[in-house]
């Protein structure tokens, strides 16, 4: 490599560590970006790799649950929307990979860790889709918790995954879009369409809730991770915020989201939910979740019964390599 | 109704693309023509970049809602498959604000003619400048991305990974 | 991008306006454009010529849709998905267009009203109605075979549209004109996976040589023109697939041989059953799953 800016600061004085970090901790305390050539501790690197790389993961694992529609969608119409979703997360999860390089990872080993289970993914694609209408509800409610999720982290002080981030949200608004869009249909439809969509409302909405992860009280990377700005708000902060955005479109759709406790409060103007049920949460994470062995084998399948097709590819690029 | 001072055609053109939202239909070249009918009917006539899109409905959708917001009643809006949609209708607007939103813009189109279309068997030898520090020094990552006209490079200066809006 | 913005856009779902407001129901993919059928030529043929053309695109992208999720690398499943939204949207314009010619077989018999054209076409109609070839509806089996396949049939394909684009049915000429950039490099990158297979591993080699003897016979139904090709080629709207037999011979043997593959001889050509309606076994389960949860729901709207 001869990239200038290396070069540069190779040669010149080599600062010793804690000039270094001096010179982190006042670009974080700036707001301002730490970007791949830069010094960073270790510890935030590696923070990172896991960070990104569970993204990546989520996004290649979640083109199971919809991608099982592909072949049966009930319109050829709902069927190209689909196929191009399913494409845009694979999309988006070679984008993060290629983020999780800059900081020195290697995409063919971040997968072996998805593979052996060494690495998590959202815990939410653990669930089956049942129906139709589960495609629709994994548009606005999975994406819509996963915005929530993201957009904080269009601020994320590393250069590379801030603005992934910013273009993951823009496709991700679409997707949350075009599944809202789908619900309504089928709301303004026959009486089993209603059905549907009530139903897989009621299987969805509290595992979108997990999403957001542990409650503050209990998460364990979260303070080191707010304090280098690469996470920006808490768990439950983040969560209630989707709450009162998701109650008023519930309302719209004409759904009743599973939760009797649910209520505005007058005095914040946000709203009260009940308890979530975290033993399933930790079940799930474990990989006890209805789904977790079907998506991890599938991954698995792909890169093993495949493995010939990189072998071959390999094998000509260096036959005919000048 | 009040009367209507707005051109028709300036409301279509503030609409954006569901994708690229830092695009409008104008700049991508996706809104072809917008007229006014004798009968007063706003005509807006788009294309799609490919047989597949599937965001033409939310587009009619999204074209409609601005013009009926503008005060526009009657709107209809109409799809035109020729001539085919090529990067080479994204305009020069469209191809700044591409590159300020970190996508590398296309470069010319291939040129078509009538009759059989030669097979190509090398790798396509693209190009494209790192839209975050403008280094030539780039590699594509994959040839295809999130649609097809979008590849995705990387930046050997900075690291940066980019998506390239291919020539198509 | 201001969060803030951001949040407030995701939040305009009340009052049913704003980004949420759809209610357009369907969106036809013709919508707009002027339909009407050229002087001369007979609707019923120019709709049959359409469901021909469609089906091949239809049954392909299902074939294809199966690796989502499956393929070897990343890279390869959005490349595979792309080239199969892309069949999806010819296939939908060409539906369209033999809906709007009038076309539209048994399908209304269980189709109702609010369902479009296009999905009465691919949702209603019985597997004897289907008038796609064998070789998209034959199982795709391993990688090098369905990459072979999609190369056979990307070839012909692209050299059908080439001239195509020249039909004095104007919408069939802006459908083969949009879809010739489409096709170039479906093919090129079949061609290329041909490539690196044949000419890769002693493994590859051997499935790849196996996925051409698989896929060969199949080329025997590609060239005979049905009645209906042989009056609409007459009438200056259709391409007679005859005449691009040697185009697509000489780019599949220039692969091949690159490829450092054998060339099987060419099959002894016969007419396409599959462009009558008669299928193989492997046609039903295959719409079975196309159309399983459409027709569950006759009077549905999606």
């Amino acid at each position: 490599m001869s990239a200038p800016t290396l070069d540069r600061r190779e040669t010149a004085a080599v600062p010793d560590e804690a000039a270094l970090q001096a010179h982190f901790d006042a670009t974080i305390a700036a707001d301002r970006r730490v970007e791949p050539r830069d010094w960073m501790p270790e510890a935030y690197r590696a923070g990172l790799v896991r960070q990104i790389a569970q993204h990546a993961h989520s996004e290649i694992i979640g083109m199971q649950p919809e991608g099982d529609w592909l072949l049966a969608a009930p319109s050829l119409r709902r069927k190209a929307v689909l196929l191009a979703k399913v494409q845009d997360e694979a999309g988006h999860g070679m984008y993060l990979y290629s983020a999780a390089e800059t900081l020195g990872a290697d995409r063919a080993d971040l997968t072996d860790k998805l593979i052996e289970g060494r690495q998590k993914y959202s815990s939410i694609f653990n669930y089956p889709t049942l129906t139709y209408a589960d495609c629709g509800v994994i548009g606005w409610l999975v994406d819509g918790a996963a915005i929530c999720n993201q957009v904080p982290l269009c601020r994320s002080s590393y250069g590379p995954y801030a603005r992934a981030m910013i273009r993951v949200c823009k496709e991700e608004s679409f997707h949350q879009r075009q599944g809202y869009e789908l619900l309504m249909t089928m709301m303004r439809g026959t009486d089993a369409q209603r059905a549907m969509v009530q139903d897989a409302v009621d299987r969805w909405w509290w595992p979108s809730l997990m999403m957001f992860g542990p409650p503050d009280d209990d998460s364990p990377n979260s303070a080191q991770s707010m304090a280098w700005g690469v996470k920006r708000h808490s768990n439950d902060e983040l969560r209630q915020r989707y709450v009162d955005m998701s109650v008023p479109q519930a309302a719209a759709l004409g759904v009743t989201l599973p939760d009797p406790e649910l209520a505005l409060d007058p005095e914040t103007g946000r709203y009260r939910f009940g308890r979530i049920d975290w033993a399933e949460f930790k079940q799930v994470i474990s990989g006890n979740g209805p789904c977790n062995a079907e998506r991890v084998s599938r991954r698995r399948a792909a890169r093993d019964d495949n493995a010939w097709v990189l072998e071959a590819a390999t094998a000509y690029a260096d036959k005919h390599a000048s | 109704m009040s009367t209507v001072v707005t051109d028709p055609r300036d409301v279509a053109e503030t609409v954006t693309d569901p994708e690229l939202p830092m695009l409008t239909l104008a700049d991508l070249g996706v809104l072809r023509e917008v007229r006014t009918a004798d009968d007063g009917t706003v005509v807006v006539t788009i294309t799609p970049t490919y047989s597949g899109c599937p965001a033409m409905g939310v587009m009619r959708a999204d074209l409609v809602h601005a013009l009926h917001r503008a005060g526009f009643a009657d709107v209809d809006v109409r799809t035109v498959l020729s001539p085919p949609w090529s990067t080479d209708w994204i305009s020069e607007d469209g191809r700044r604000k591409l590159a300020e939103g970190g996508i590398a813009p296309p470069g010319h189109a291939p040129v078509r003619t009538a009759g059989p279309v030669p097979l190509s068997l090398g790798p396509t030898r693209r190009t494209a400048s790192c839209p975050l520090c403008g280094s030539a020094d780039t590699e594509e990552l994959s040839e295809f991305s999130g649609t097809a006209c979008k590849a995705l490079r990387r930046c050997r200066t900075c690291r940066e990974p980019f998506e390239h809006v291919k020539e198509i | 991008m201001h969060e803030e913005t951001v949040y407030d856009a995701l939040d305009t779902a009340h009052g049913g306006e704003g980004q949420w407001a759809f209610g357009t129901g369907f969106d036809d993919p013709l919508a707009g454009v002027d339909t009407t059928v050229p002087d001369g030529v007979e609707p019923a043929d120019l709709g049959a010529y359409c469901l021909m053309l469609g089906d091949d695109a239809l049954v392909l992208c299902q074939r294809l849709t199966e690796w989502a999720t499956r393929a070897p690398e990343l890279e390869e499943e959005v490349a595979i998905a792309n080239c199969g939204l892309d069949l999806l949207g010819q296939a939908r314009l060409l539906l369209a267009r033999a809906g709007s010619a009038g076309v539209l077989g048994r399908s209304r018999r269980h189709a109702t009203d609010s369902i479009p054209d296009e999905d009465a076409l691919a949702y209603f109609r019985d597997p004897d109605e289907f008038v796609h070839h064998h070789l998209v509806e034959a199982d795709g089996g391993d990688f090098a075979q369905t990459m072979v396949r999609l190369l056979v049939a990307s070839t012909f394909r692209l050299a059908l549209f080439a001239q195509l684009r020249e039909s004095r049915d104007p919408v069939l000429s802006a459908i083969a004109a949009k879809g010739v950039p489409e096709l170039t490099y479906h093919r090129d990158h079949a061609a290329r996976w041909v490539l690196r297979l044949g000419d890769g591993t002693s493994e590859s080699h051997r499935r790849a040589q196996a996925g051409v003897e698989a896929v060969w016979p199949l080329l025997a139904d590609l060239f005979t023109a049905t009645e209906v090709e042989t009056r609409l080629t007459a009438a200056g709207v259709a391409v007679d697939p005859a005449g691009v037999r040697e185009e697509v011979r000489g780019v599949l043997t220039t692969v091949l041989e690159r490829a450092t593959l054998t060339v099987p001889a060419w099959p002894a050509e016969r007419p396409s059953p599959g462009r009558a309606g008669e299928h193989t076994g492997e046609l039903a389960p295959l719409l079975a799953t196309l159309q399983g949860l459409a027709r569950e729901h006759p009077a549905a709207t999606w």
